[in-house]
């Protein structure tokens, strides 16, 4: 029985060199990533300092959101609680209605994502421009992020360009990145500067001084919020830390484990309203809260959405965001869609290796590889787990448990080696769907330490 | 409101075992022998090309030398005198998408990762992002070692709205292919004096 993920996985590699460059791009990224935390002698100890923090702050979080609400009121914005998607998408809604708001101009948030705001929006009859580049490029064809922060990278240029064409009349034939790049730049100015408001999401809060700190390469977040009066903030209750001297942290690990970069080119502190207009900040539940007292999953809500977990993982990068049911793929998304519907999402839970490549980068240490494991013993709760595996399981645990039999089989087991492919990679062998089996030693280790001769490794 | 409330309420009772912020051990951050000669470096690598004014050179004549053919340049520097109008006599933001240049001050350097702070300090906060391309000025004895150091002197300061800048606007949303000049300025030269 092969999940959701195994299928759409296929048909990802289906493509050879898109799956290829996938892998290979995305790995370059990690060693990106690399380079960045070997230049820092204190990169381990600041992850660690980062995990307390969270650890600290999400534990505490009910004080600080009421800290940061209140600090945000006296820095003169107006603050909203939303307990769910619905609600947000009202909210937000709503103080566009009263400002007569025709078009928002928004930069990239996966919150928003989340809530599917946009075609709430556009349905109630508001234009919506995402300002970040990849995001407009999948707006305009009707498509959702691959990755957190990579939204576009399952794109080819030659599809962009074909984009471009045809939306923003550029060349023909003409896919270079600097030259589509700069096409969009000039097409997008246009929406600035005819927007009547601007959206956000939230990289941190700060709880301190009522402050909502934004990172960004392309600066987009910064021409919205500075050309329109009105800026709205949709911020998940987990992005809530303590202060500036937190933050420090924060900001030291986000950009170098997200892209490799010492930092964002922008790292953008909105306190108070611009002259003569509002911010609202919209503080976001959905299904948190309910984490946060779970001690087997609370971890996720440390999570600062650095994509690293998905550079890094070798399940992701050959298989694509778009092979996961969750609208966030990798690790963190398996393990996010598994906290919103554990029915809906199990199929996520194959797509890891359990290699633990993605708790070892994850800046906030959060223990990805471990939940995934948690979640996998307790598919049988929901009624998913694959039936053929379960046999072969309890087979496997039958012959560990009598070792008369299993000196038996170990004897036997190399002639697999020896087997025509449709013996070894049949409908029965669920394992043997898209793996290779590794060789059988042609002795085995048992029977070697009993002749006491020498073991060499020949590596 | 009562959202707040249930919010709130669901994230009740705290853990009994709570870590206290203050206990939670500071790391022991990288420091540089030279952090200005480190900034140079590290803004070049991250597009931010940092100068170092001489001594006795004039900090006009070397941006004209940068940027011998702009003609529209904002800035409300007494000191800039090449300047062709003050930002802050402009009411709208949308007005200044002509600006080819814009002259401003940064407040701190940090030497590990080539950002400047700046706390806005022109009326339009837009002409940080707005224009073609922007000189930062900043005081080489403002250059901190790392982002710890830089938050400790920005904490307890009021500010509206405060960016750090480390380069251009860039992206690399095509092919994560490298693309200099995304929305913001195309390019930013960091001029230390
Ligand atoms: S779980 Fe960790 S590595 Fe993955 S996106 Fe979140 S912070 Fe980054």
């Amino acid at each position: 029985m092969s999940t959701k993920h195994a299928k759409a996985a296929k048909r990802f590699i289906r493509n050879r060199e898109q799956e290829q460059w996938h892998n290979e791009t995305l790995w370059l990224v990690r060693q990106k990533r690399d380079n960045m935390a070997m230049r820092i002698p204190e990169w381990e100890e600041l992850r660690e300092q980062a995990n307390r923090i969270k650890a600290h702050t999400v534990a505490e979080l009910a004080c600080y959101l009421e800290q940061f609400s209140s600090a945000a009121e006296n820095n003169g914005a107006i603050v909203h609680w939303a307990k769910d998607a619905q609600e947000h998408n009202e909210i937000v809604y709503d103080i566009l209605k009263q400002h007569q708001v025709k078009k928002l101009i928004k930069s990239k948030s996966m919150l928003t994502e989340e809530c599917l705001l946009n075609p709430y929006l556009i349905d109630k009859g508001i234009e919506v421009v995402e300002s970040d580049l990849g995001e407009r490029i999948l707006q305009l064809m009707g498509e959702h992020p691959s990755h957190i922060v990579m939204p576009a990278i399952h794109k080819k240029r030659e599809e962009v360009g074909k984009l471009f064409e045809e939306k923003m009349d550029s060349e023909k034939d003409n896919s270079d990145p600097t030259y589509l790049t700069h096409i969009a730049r000039k097409y997008l100015r246009k929406e600035f500067l005819t927007a009547d408001a601007a959206m956000t999401g939230a990289n941190f809060g700060i709880a301190q001084t009522g402050e909502v700190v934004v990172c960004t390469n392309e600066g987009n977040a910064d021409m919205g919020t500075s050309l329109c009066k009105l800026h709205i903030v949709s911020m998940g209750i987990e992005k809530v830390i303590p202060d500036l001297k937190s933050l420090s942290v924060f900001t030291r690990l986000l950009a170098r484990s997200a892209t490799g970069q010492p930092s964002t080119t922008y790292t953008s502190h909105y306190r108070k309203p611009i002259e003569g207009g509002e911010m609202h900040i919209v503080i976001v539940d959905n299904g948190r809260s309910k984490i946060q007292h779970n001690f087997n999953y609370e971890r996720i809500l440390y999570c600062i959405r650095c994509g690293a977990c998905m550079n890094t993982c070798p399940v992701y990068r050959r298989s694509g965001g778009y092979s996961y049911t969750y609208f966030i793929p990798g690790p963190i998304g398996i393990n996010l869609g598994m906290l919103k519907s554990p029915k809906k999402y199990s199929d996520n839970l194959s797509a890891c290796s359990l290699c633990y490549s993605c708790n070892n980068v994850c800046p906030v240490k959060v223990n990805l590889a471990d939940q995934i494991y948690r979640w996998r013993q307790r598919l049988n709760l929901f009624h998913k787990a694959s039936t053929t595996k379960k046999l072969m399981s309890k087979g496997m645990k039958f012959i560990f448990g009598h070792p008369a039999l299993y000196g038996a089989v170990l004897k036997i087991a190399p002639i697999i080696n020896h087997l025509p492919r449709f013996l070894v990679y049949n409908k029965l062998n669920a394992w043997g769907h898209g793996r290779e089996l590794p060789r059988f030693a042609g002795k085995s280790f048992n029977s070697m330490w009993k002749k006491g001769k020498q073991l060499t490794i020949n590596n | 409101m009562s959202s707040k409330n249930d919010i709130i309420k669901n994230l009740n009772p705290h853990y009994s075992w709570t870590l206290k912020l203050a206990d939670i051990k500071t790391v022991e951050a990288v420091k540089f022998d030279n952090p200005v000669a480190e900034f140079l470096e590290i803004s070049r690598f991250v597009g931010g090309d940092a100068v170092l004014l001489n001594e006795g050179e004039d900090v006009n004549a070397l941006i004209k030398t940068l940027y011998p053919d702009a003609v529209r340049i904002a800035s409300n520097l007494p000191e800039i005198t090449i300047a062709s109008f003050n930002p802050d006599e402009t009411d709208d933001p949308h007005n200044l998408n002509d600006v080819e240049l814009a002259i401003v001050k940064g407040e701190l350097g940090v030497a590990e990762n080539g950002c400047v702070w700046i706390p806005q300090n022109v009326r339009q906060k837009a002409l940080y992002f707005i224009s073609e391309n922007l000189v930062i000025i900043l005081d080489k004895n403002k250059i901190v070692n790392n982002m710890h150091e830089a938050y400790e002197r920005v904490a307890g300061n009021d500010y509206g709205f405060g960016v750090f800048i480390s380069g251009p606007s860039k992206t690399a949303d095509i092919e994560q292919a490298l693309v200099i000049g995304a929305h913001g300025a195309k390019s930013v030269r960091v001029i230390i004096n």
